[in-house]
């Protein structure tokens, strides 16, 4: 009887899946690698083909290094198969630190708009375009009606967006109604390196992750280190992040399988 | 004296029977009295001069009027269209003939050279290369197109022959002649060089739409736009070109013609594709009392195959299919500088070492950054001052700063990593040991990474100046 039951529930499962998705096929999902973050994400993975909102905490609102390091490292393994699209209104992203993280800036087209409006309409035009697998954009808030057409944009090529958001030149914060379209809410700031261990200066860098929303998944709260950057093998590697502990138990996590770290 | 009539040009006919031009009316027509003149008119005569030049494209693309009755054409290049410089000006003088002009031809290896064998040396002279000195010299020194004033002292001299001015030394021959006479010279031969106004088209890639009644209706616009653009597209196809940029003119009631102009980041002949890429340029276009007519010109055309359509569709897109269009309606909507690609440069100076190409340029030669060298995602275009800075001198990492308000204790630290002026690429007298830079990427207490650096040389008794110049995720 118990297997009848989950046959159903399977069943149902597909059905709302195929409601939420328009009556699409999903575009699949790119999977971290670890389980206790592939867990907490439907389809084990980060979706494809929807947009997902990556904030900062604090001064991070306007510098946006962290969410931006993190929304590139995330979608490092999407840029190998297609070209990145970035917009922004202030200009300070910097390319060369984008190649030593491991994401190919020979990829990334970098479009500055002259206002907020621009950069979601960019965004949007981008999303629809054949042979674009990322677009990244910064803004302040994106509202229901721009939040649906994003979507809209994600589901008609299977790109995959990426909201950083951002007050690029200060100012108050917005207020901000609830609710969102976005497939996953991520909050992202530094956390402090471990340096291995007789070594000097700095470690990989390590964030410090909290998935604060997700459509068909749980929350959680992790570290993760990209532990190739700013090596020779940068950008080599499946997946440039890398558990290190889920939040709250410092504890290490056990050992990668050895597959994980095979070049792409 | 002023008034007098004088004769401005004159047939082959009359000049047979002794007139001149220059010659007053009432004499030539006392020497021979059935002479018929009609009066000059100018303006016309440089008009048709003007169509001359224009037909002469054939030939060369390079055609240049010289009044007042004179076309230079640059057949550098090109004769061996014809078969060589012979056979070219035997086409131009059958050509020019059924035509029923009178004319005069000669090839040389400078304009001076052609222009005075033309006049005064045998129609149809082709001076041998580096061989026009022996077939100036017997000529008149007229033919050198001197000013009048230097003609007629040279003539007062007894000088009668270009081989004689050639033969004396240059010194006094600019001194008592004028400079000009100097420069007519080695134009002549080939040691000056001279500059042709030439006259070419816009562009042989046209099309043109005319309308009954003149329009200014938004939508009549854009459907005569799109109309145009097909008319030209599909000639492109026709020939097998495609274009990167394109131009409408709308020529109005009133003589005006305001345009729009498009470019395409790859050569292309879609006309749905491009008409769209004008529509949002068409407010702009005042039709003021009506368009009657719109032109389309293309420029930097190329040959662009066609495309079969993919067998195995869904795989890696075209980049004509996606991006180039996309890269198009992004760069004519913000503008060519606000869409672009960052590529490596050669340079160790941090905001030098990256450069911003067209997106779908093909890269520059230049080596990759280094990966293993830690640079921030977040670079300041102006480094922002760090205040209370307390770091041990001469080169140790700060242990604390103040930055927008907030205090940073520094828990770990690289460096330094010094970066100086690049003093081989400019003059020694500028480069100073003030624009050395000594970098450190440090992380504060909380996590936070920075680039930071000290600027200039450490000197006891002077305090040392903090910049914060990037952020690392």
């Amino acid at each position: 009887m118990s297997d009848f039951r989950g046959q159903k529930l399977a069943a149902i499962r597909a059905k709302v899946a195929a409601l939420e998705t328009g009556g699409r096929a999903a575009a699949g999902a790119l999977p971290f690698g670890a389980n206790e973050i592939d867990g907490c994400l439907p389809g084990g993975g980060l979706s494809l083909g929807r947009w997902h909102e990556i904030v900062g905490p604090g001064l991070e609102a306007e510098t946006s290094a962290a969410p931006a390091g993190f929304a590139a490292l995330a979608a490092a393994p999407l840029a190998k198969g297609g070209e990145a699209v970035w917009v922004f209104r202030r200009d300070d992203l910097w390319a060369p630190g984008l190649d030593g993280l491991g994401f190919p800036p020979e990829r990334l087209i970098q479009v500055c708009a002259r206002d907020e409006a621009e950069v979601l309409a960019v965004m949007e035009d981008a999303l629809a375009t054949a042979g674009v697998a990322a677009v990244f954009g910064e803004v302040e808030a994106v509202d229901l009606t721009a939040g649906r057409r994003l979507q809209l944009a994600c589901e008609r090529r299977g790109s995959t967006g990426f909201v950083i958001k951002r007050r690029p030149f200060g100012g108050p914060a917005k207020v901000e109604r609830a609710g969102s379209v976005a497939a996953s809410r991520w909050r992202v700031a530094s956390a402090p390196s471990e340096p291995p261990p007789g070594e000097f200066g700095l470690g990989a860098p390590r964030f410090e992750v909290a998935l604060e929303r997700c459509r068909g998944g749980r929350p959680g709260a992790w570290i993760l280190e990209a532990d190739a950057a700013y090596s020779w093998e940068a950008g080599d590697v499946a997946h440039p992040l890398r558990l290190v502990a889920r939040l709250g138990d410092r504890e290490l996590a056990p050992a990668q399988p050895a597959d994980r770290r095979r070049a792409a | 004296m002023k008034q007098a009539r004088r004769l401005a040009a004159v047939s082959c006919e009359a000049a047979a029977l002794g007139l001149h031009v220059g010659q007053k009316a009432t004499d030539a027509a006392a020497l021979v009295p059935e002479l018929q003149v009609a009066d000059a008119e100018p303006q016309a005569d440089a008009q048709a001069l003007r169509e001359l030049v224009d037909w002469c494209v054939r030939f060369s693309p390079a055609a240049a009027a010289d009044a007042p009755d004179g076309v230079f054409l640059d057949i550098s290049g090109v004769a061996h269209l014809w078969g060589g410089e012979a056979e070219l000006m035997d086409d131009l003088r059958s050509r020019l003939a059924v035509n029923g002009l009178p004319f005069r031809l000669a090839i040389a290896d400078t304009p001076g050279a052609a222009w005075a064998l033309a006049h005064h040396g045998a129609d149809g002279t082709i001076a041998p290369p580096n061989g026009q000195g022996e077939l100036l010299a017997p000529l008149p020194p007229q033919a050198l197109r001197l000013e009048p004033e230097a003609a007629a002292q040279i003539a007062r001299l007894g000088l009668r022959r270009v081989g004689q001015l050639m033969e004396i030394p240059r010194a006094p021959l600019g001194r008592r002649f004028g400079r000009h006479v100097l420069e007519r010279l080695d134009q002549a031969l080939g040691r000056g060089a001279e500059a042709l106004a030439f006259r070419r088209p816009p562009t042989p890639w046209v099309a043109r739409l005319a309308f009954f009644e003149p329009i200014s209706a938004p939508e009549d616009m854009a459907r005569v736009t799109q109309d145009v653009t097909a008319k030209l597209c599909a000639r492109l196809e026709r020939e097998g070109r495609g274009a990167r940029r394109f131009e409408v003119a709308f020529h109005r009631v009133d003589g005006k013609a305001p345009s729009v102009a498009v470019g395409l980041s790859l050569a292309g002949r879609d006309a749905k594709r491009i008409a769209r890429l004008f529509q949002p340029k068409l407010e702009t276009v005042d039709p003021g009392f009506g368009v009657e007519s719109v032109t389309i010109c293309a420029y930097a055309v190329e040959a662009v195959s066609g495309r079969q359509a993919r067998l195995d569709a869904g795989q890696d897109p075209a980049v004509e299919d996606g991006l180039a269009p996309l890269v198009d309606r992004l760069v004519n909507r913000l503008g060519p500088t606000r869409v672009f690609r960052v590529r490596p440069r050669e340079s160790h100076v941090p905001e030098l070492s990256a450069g911003r190409d067209l997106p779908l340029e093909r890269p520059a030669e230049a080596r990759p950054w280094d990966r293993e060298t830690p640079r921030p995602v977040r670079l300041f275009r102006q480094p922002e001052p760090l205040e209370a800075v307390i770091a041990l001198t001469p080169d140790d990492p700060p242990s604390q700063f103040r930055w927008r308000g907030r205090l940073h204790r520094i828990r770990r630290a690289e460096g330094p990593e010094r970066i100086a002026q690049e003093w081989w690429k400019q003059d020694i007298g500028d480069v100073s040991v003030r624009h050395v830079r000594d970098y450190y990427r440090v992380e504060d207490a909380e996590g936070g990474r920075f680039w930071l650096f000290r600027s200039g040389l450490y000197h006891a008794g002077e305090p040392a100046k903090w910049w914060l110049h990037g952020l690392f995720p």
